[in-house]
């Protein structure tokens, strides 16, 4: 079984059916891009695995565990990591609590300061700046931050949403550097992107979404640049 | 001049009691954006504990906390998770009624095993007083009172600042669903945090009851001077809180000092509609 595994999944908000029958697999120590228009239903298939939202019907096994229906504080329990989207940087909080927070469950808080040093070599910045307010950073710095504070949870597996959002390409190619990193010391990941050629470059299999279904699986390499362009517009 | 001052330092004492009462409030909302509209009742039940207690083991008022808060913490704990945690996440309206509901419950309870005879935690403290120069005097109870409110807010502070649990609170207040991200679980969060507010719902409980005379419908004018506090001092802000009370308890007797000593009451509230006029969100509010 793959580490992750979605089969025949359907969500709704409300009326409106966000995702029809989706199917995805990760295996252990993959990075998958997860692609798509806005509104293609990339957030809802992230908030449904993550345990945010509850689906209609269908599956999704972590692990062989089930984890549909679970709280996301049950799943990051259980070793999957979430960097959302738009940083959520907690301001009440400095970036050293901000990160120690990220080792809020049992299991990661035996070991946070071990991390915690860890997550300070990866990001030395993130040292420097430890007694600053969490909001106080600049945007890049920020999802630094972010994705330090996933990793105090100690994951296996981490979803990275969006992270390319509102930086500069300079900065963009640093975090893609560390992220690469972190999966090359045994990171199974997840990247969603609305920065397409970075995130097939970076991948070893990427899905397509399009109105709530998969339109296009399979590793990057493979891909035409139609068939992108189609999976993600239709046309 | 020289006449105000001692309304003016009582005034800063009684604001310190009022302080108290009004952190539970404060910490609720800020967390959950609720109002618990029990919270005068959890401070008088506190100080019928108390009264029980010291009536059964001869103790005196202050000594009787260690029974009644750990009790009360328990109380507040149960009450958010089989009661109050049912409704989170649903607006406001469930949240007020429950805790309406909650309130006359606990109100009647305690009209029927107490009886509306007038109590107070008796001890030596409310008849000495401190003679300040041989200008006027201070009741050693004030101090005491203003004392353990500013050990009590200063602990709380801490707590916030230097505890994963007090990180969580503050986590969850400012964004639930990036703390849930963390492996933070709000039903625990939400009920410990409301045990907290029973706490110092209790602290103030024990206190007032010690100061004033109290009945079980003593409740409702607490969690008004509550509201003032709150609302003066600005929502979810703890050094706010602190504020808030020393206004509304300097404004109280200053005011009792110039208008009259039934005006007492009337000069604080006219205090608070001044606030809400000049800033709605308090002295120290975030909005």
């Amino acid at each position: 079984m793959s580490m992750l595994e979605v089969r025949d999944l359907d969500v709704y908000h409300g009326k409106f059916q966000a995702l029809s029958g989706v199917e995805l697999d990760v295996e252990r120590g993959q990075i998958v891009s997860l692609l798509g228009a806005n509104g293609a239903g990339k957030s809802t298939l992230l908030k449904t695995i993550s345990g945010v939202l509850k689906p209609a019907s269908g599956t999704i096994y972590f692990d062989e565990k089930r984890i549909d229906g679970l709280g996301p504080h049950n799943i990051v329990d259980l070793g999957m990591g979430l960097v959302p989207e738009g940083r959520k940087i907690f301001s009440a909080l400095t970036v050293r609590q901000n990160l120690l927070i990220g080792s809020y469950t049992p299991r990661a808080r035996k070991t946070r300061n071990e991390t915690l040093e860890n997550v300070f070599h990866l990001f030395p910045l993130l040292e420097k700046r430890s007694r600053q307010k969490g909001t106080d950073l600049s945007g890049g710095e920020q999802q630094m931050l972010s994705i330090g504070r996933a990793l105090m949870s100690q994951p296996r597996f981490i979803i990275f949403d969006e992270i390319s959002l509102g930086l500069s390409p300079l900065v963009v190619k640093e975090l893609y550097k560390t992220i690469k990193r972190i999966n090359q010391d045994g990171m199974t990941e997840v990247l969603v992107e609305q920065d397409v050629k970075r995130s097939l470059k970076v991948a070893d299999f990427a899905y397509i979404l399009q109105e709530g279904r998969i339109t296009l699986k399979g590793n990057p390499r493979d891909f035409t640049e139609e068939a992108v362009k189609k999976a993600y517009f239709g046309v | 001049m020289i006449q105000f001052l001692e309304p003016i330092i009582n005034g800063i004492l009684l604001g310190g009691l009022y302080a108290v009462v009004g952190i539970g409030l404060s910490v609720i909302f800020g967390i959950m954006r609720q109002v618990n509209l029990a919270h005068g009742e959890l401070m008088i039940l506190a100080s019928y504990f108390s009264l029980l207690t010291l009536q059964l083991l001869g103790l005196h008022p202050l000594l009787t906390f260690l029974l009644v808060l750990p009790a009360m913490f328990i109380f507040g704990y149960l009450i958010q998770t089989f009661l109050f945690n049912r409704v989170m996440g649903k607006g406001m309206e469930p949240f007020l009624m429950i805790s309406f509901g909650l309130s006359i419950i606990l109100q009647n309870a305690l009209l029927l095993i107490f009886t509306p005879d007038a109590r107070s935690l008796k001890s030596s403290l409310v008849i000495q007083s401190l003679n300040v120069y041989g200008l006027f005097h201070v009741p050693l109870i004030y101090i005491v009172n203003c004392a353990v409110s500013i050990l009590v807010i200063g602990l709380l502070h801490q707590f916030m600042k230097r505890t994963y649990l007090g990180w969580a609170i503050s986590a969850s207040a400012e964004d639930l669903s990036a703390a849930k991200l963390m492996g933070i679980n709000p039903k625990r969060v939400y009920a410990l945090a409301m045990g907290i507010a029973a706490v110092t719902a209790a602290i103030s409980g024990v206190l007032v009851g010690m100061t004033f005379t109290f009945y079980p419908h003593s409740g409702t004018q607490y969690l008004i001077i509550a509201f003032g506090v709150v609302i003066i001092g600005g929502l979810g802000s703890l050094p706010g809180t602190f504020v808030g009370g020393l206004i509304l308890g300097i404004s109280q007797l200053v005011g009792g000092r110039i208008i009259g000593p039934g005006f007492q009451l009337l000069s604080g509230y006219i205090i608070l509609l001044v606030v809400l006029t000049i800033r709605p969100q308090g002295i120290l509010g975030r909005g």
